[in-house]
């Protein structure tokens, strides 16, 4: 029986797609190339790849750290093993780790209270129609951008028990002068006000940001339903500041947990640990003691300490929005 | 072979080759390339220079001025030998040798705090000088500083600089009070100390008596080991066992401490040489007296009100029971154990330190110009006691002679950062004298336990 043209063109277009079918399924490069997600993860590659090294790696180097004694001056490869013997020294038996712990939390709670409301405070003044807007807000945003070696020496100077600028304000006020970073109880505080100077304008920044997303015609229609500037404020502005509020907490509690260079350089955590924090102590059990194994062990519980800090913060402030 | 590769050549160039001609033509210029780069290379390796890496502190440039051009003078006489100098801070020294051995780039030359012993031969950083460099150095220096760079009977490499702790007094300011002559008993401090201290009508003191390095580990341990020595106490037991500074004579030197802060003769308000995020008030001149190393005087040349002259320099004041003893440490030059050329970085070393016509050696001639500082080695110190022969550096020359090494023990830094946190937990009404010590020994027990365990 012989094939009609019709049916010999069928057949061919029908074998074309078969093949062509076979070729779509088949896992070649091409089909491999197709694919979007390959093409996707292609382009994350090398930020994975940089996270991967930089990140990731680093961090289980840390755990892996922790559990032995290292002083950096063997091989990695013959590290006496210890198990969780630094931490139980750590949470145990380390006086100074605790207390180092206590002021990280004093200094984290007064900077983290202080910034964030002066930030706002100040964020609000420079939202009205104050004269001179931008150059007020450049005021106040100079000492953020000013490293914090430099604002350390000078505030060391401002501060100086004997012929510190302050004392000297204080004397011409009638006031007794005090000890401040030379005083075990006037220390911290002293400490928590020069991060607190040198953070706020950033604050103020990012709240600035926060109250002009704030649409006009709120406060217009709440004028004219009678509500007055606190009841504006109140149920206006800080429920839509909510998520600004959320990150400049989350973000100043994890920069204030992690302070050092003020610290080192104002008082080097002293007087009597009075100023010594978690990682300014890390450093020395490191870098001074060569105490490797103790040193990371302090950085994964500090990265823990974070963690649920940062977790508690996000629950409460989500809940209420 | 020239007549081939060119037959070879000219037959590529026209096109003529069989697969077989390829492949000879192959064979040929490959073996012809193999043969020339390993002859280049041999020649380069046995043309290159010795490359040495040495690692120091000495990183500012009036140092570099004067330390560099003696490096240049060896290799220019050593033209083999190719001297590479990298400097870091002081602070940064130890976590640049820590890192270094860490990455593979370790240099083949430290030169580093005696302190660091324990931890560099426990770690097998440092290689043992060659015998011939041990019998010179047990010939070349004072007793004292051959034992400040022996650990564990072993002598590690060259002393280099030596410091020790005198008393300073501010010329100027004792007259002023009426004091002929600085304290020499513990006594005669505590009288002249308050003489010294001056306050405002608001009842600021504008000027202490003495003042405390707060906020430094060195600062505050070792002018209370001088005091301490100097009463007749113990730093640690002779055996490294456990410290004794918190038995009756370290107490007793605390306790002076404390009458010094209590009778208004030591103001903590003021700052001691090195004091932490602090102005020097001594340098200032504010400050009456302050026990301090002879490196400070440098510091002094370039900027006390009335220069040097207005310093006198004298013993550590000591108690009834006790003679003046001072604190002294030392550095060295170390070789690094896995170094490829430890025998060059020796014969350097030993260049370095050894005397030429001058009748100094050239590391003499640094310590004393470019550093400032007193040459260990006693045919320097002779050879520059001009330099030396000043008021300011010839007491701290001579105490030398009846010095002691700080202890070098293991985690003794460690021991020191414990021990200076509660003398100022002391000097701040903290804690009691004996309480704070018997903390800071209980601490430092606990550290000298741990390192035998290791």
């Amino acid at each position: 029986m012989k094939q009609t043209e019709a049916e010999r063109t069928g057949m061919a277009l029908k074998a074309g797609a078969e093949r062509a079918l076979r070729a779509e399924r088949a896992p070649g490069l091409r089909w491999w190339l197709r694919r979007r997600s390959v093409v996707g993860y292609a382009f994350v590659a090398p930020a994975l790849a940089f996270l991967l090294v930089f990140a990731f790696l680093p961090f289980v180097f840390t755990i892996y750290v922790s559990l032995h004694e290292w002083n950096m001056l063997t091989p990695v490869t013959s590290m006496p093993f210890r198990g969780l013997e630094n931490y139980r020294y750590l949470l145990l038996d380390d006086p100074l780790f605790r207390q180092t712990f206590a002021n990280t939390v004093t200094f984290a709670v007064g900077n983290v209270a202080l910034s964030t409301l002066l930030g706002l405070m100040v964020a609000l003044a420079l939202n009205s129609r104050v004269r001179f807007r931008t150059f007020w807000r450049a005021i106040y945003f100079l000492p953020y951008v000013t490293s914090s070696v430099a604002i350390a020496i000078v505030w060391a100077n401002i501060y100086n028990a004997n012929y510190g600028l302050l004392n000297g304000i204080l004397e011409m006020l009638g006031l007794p002068p005090q000890r401040f970073l030379a005083s075990v109880s006037q220390a911290m505080p002293s400490v928590i006000a020069v991060a607190v100077w040198h953070s706020v304008g950033y604050f103020m920044i990012l709240f600035l940001a926060g109250l002009q997303n704030i649409p006009g015609e709120l406060y217009d229609a709440a004028k004219v339903d009678g509500a007055g500037d606190w009841q504006r404020f109140r149920f206006i502005t800080l429920p839509l500041l909510k998520p600004t509020m959320l990150f400049v907490v989350v973000v100043n509690t994890l920069i204030s947990l992690q302070v050092f260079d003020l610290v080192f350089i104002l008082t080097n955590g002293g007087p009597v640990n009075a100023t010594n924090t978690l990682v300014l102590y890390m450093y020395r059990t490191a870098f001074e003691f060569t105490r490797m194994g103790r040193a990371t062990a302090m950085a994964i519980l500090l990265f823990l300490i974070t963690f649920v800090i940062t977790l508690v913060q996000l629950h409460l402030l989500r809940e209420r929005r | 072979m020239g007549a081939r590769v060119s037959t070879i050549g000219s037959r590529l160039l026209a096109g003529q080759m069989s697969r077989r001609s390829f492949l000879k033509a192959a064979a040929v210029f490959g073996g012809a390339a193999v043969t020339g780069t390993l002859a280049a290379g041999c020649r380069r390796q046995a043309a290159a220079p010795t490359k040495l890496v040495v690692l120091t502190h000495w990183g500012a440039q009036p140092q570099k001025d004067v330390l560099e051009p003696i490096f240049k003078k060896y290799q220019e006489e050593n033209p083999r030998i190719q001297i590479e100098h990298q400097t870091v801070e002081f602070g940064e020294l130890l976590n640049r040798i820590t890192t270094g051995r860490l990455g593979g780039v370790a240099p083949d030359i430290y030169h580093f705090y005696n302190l660091w012993l324990p931890e560099f031969v426990a770690s097998d950083l440092l290689q043992v000088p060659p015998d011939n460099v041990i019998n010179e150095i047990r010939q070349s220096y004072s007793q004292s500083t051959v034992k400040g760079v022996t650990y564990r009977g072993q002598i590690w490499g060259f002393p280099t600089e030596v410091n020790s702790y005198l008393l300073l007094s501010n010329r100027q300011l004792l007259q002023e009070a009426g004091v002929k002559e600085p304290p020499t008993t513990w006594d005669e401090l505590l009288e002249v100390a308050p003489k010294l201290t001056k306050k405002d009508a608001s009842g600021k003191a504008t000027q202490t008596g003495f003042a405390f390095s707060r906020g430094w580990d060195s600062g505050v341990v070792h002018p209370f080991t001088c005091l301490l020595w100097s009463n007749g106490g113990e730093y640690v037991a002779e055996d490294y066992s456990r410290v004794r500074f918190n038995e009756p004579p370290g107490v007793e030197t605390l306790e002076l401490e404390l009458e010094l802060i209590r009778s208004g003769g030591a103001d903590l308000g003021f700052a001691g040489p090195g004091s932490s995020g602090a102005q020097d008030d001594f340098l200032a001149g504010r400050v009456g007296m302050v026990i301090m190393a002879n490196w400070y005087g440098a510091s002094l040349r370039a900027g006390l009100p009335g220069g040097i002259e207005n310093v006198i320099v004298s013993p550590v004041p000591h108690s009834a029971k006790g003679t003046s003893t001072t604190l002294q440490y030392n550095w060295l030059w170390g070789v690094d154990k896995n170094s490829k050329n430890a025998e060059a970085a020796w014969e350097f070393l030993t260049w370095l330190n050894t005397p030429k016509d001058s009748g100094s050696s050239p590391m003499g001639d640094y310590l004393t110009t470019g550093l400032n500082a007193i040459p260990a080695r006693l045919s320097d110190q002779e050879a520059h006691a001009d330099l030396l022969g000043d008021a300011f550096v010839k007491p701290f020359v001579e105490s030398l002679q009846s010095s002691r090494t700080e202890p070098i023990i293991p985690g003794a830094q460690e021991i020191k950062t414990s021990l200076q946190k509660q003398i100022e937990a002391a000097w701040f009404g903290e804690k009691s004298a004996q309480e704070a010590l018997d903390t800071a020994a209980a601490e430092a027990n606990r550290i000298l336990a741990e390192k035998r365990q290791q």
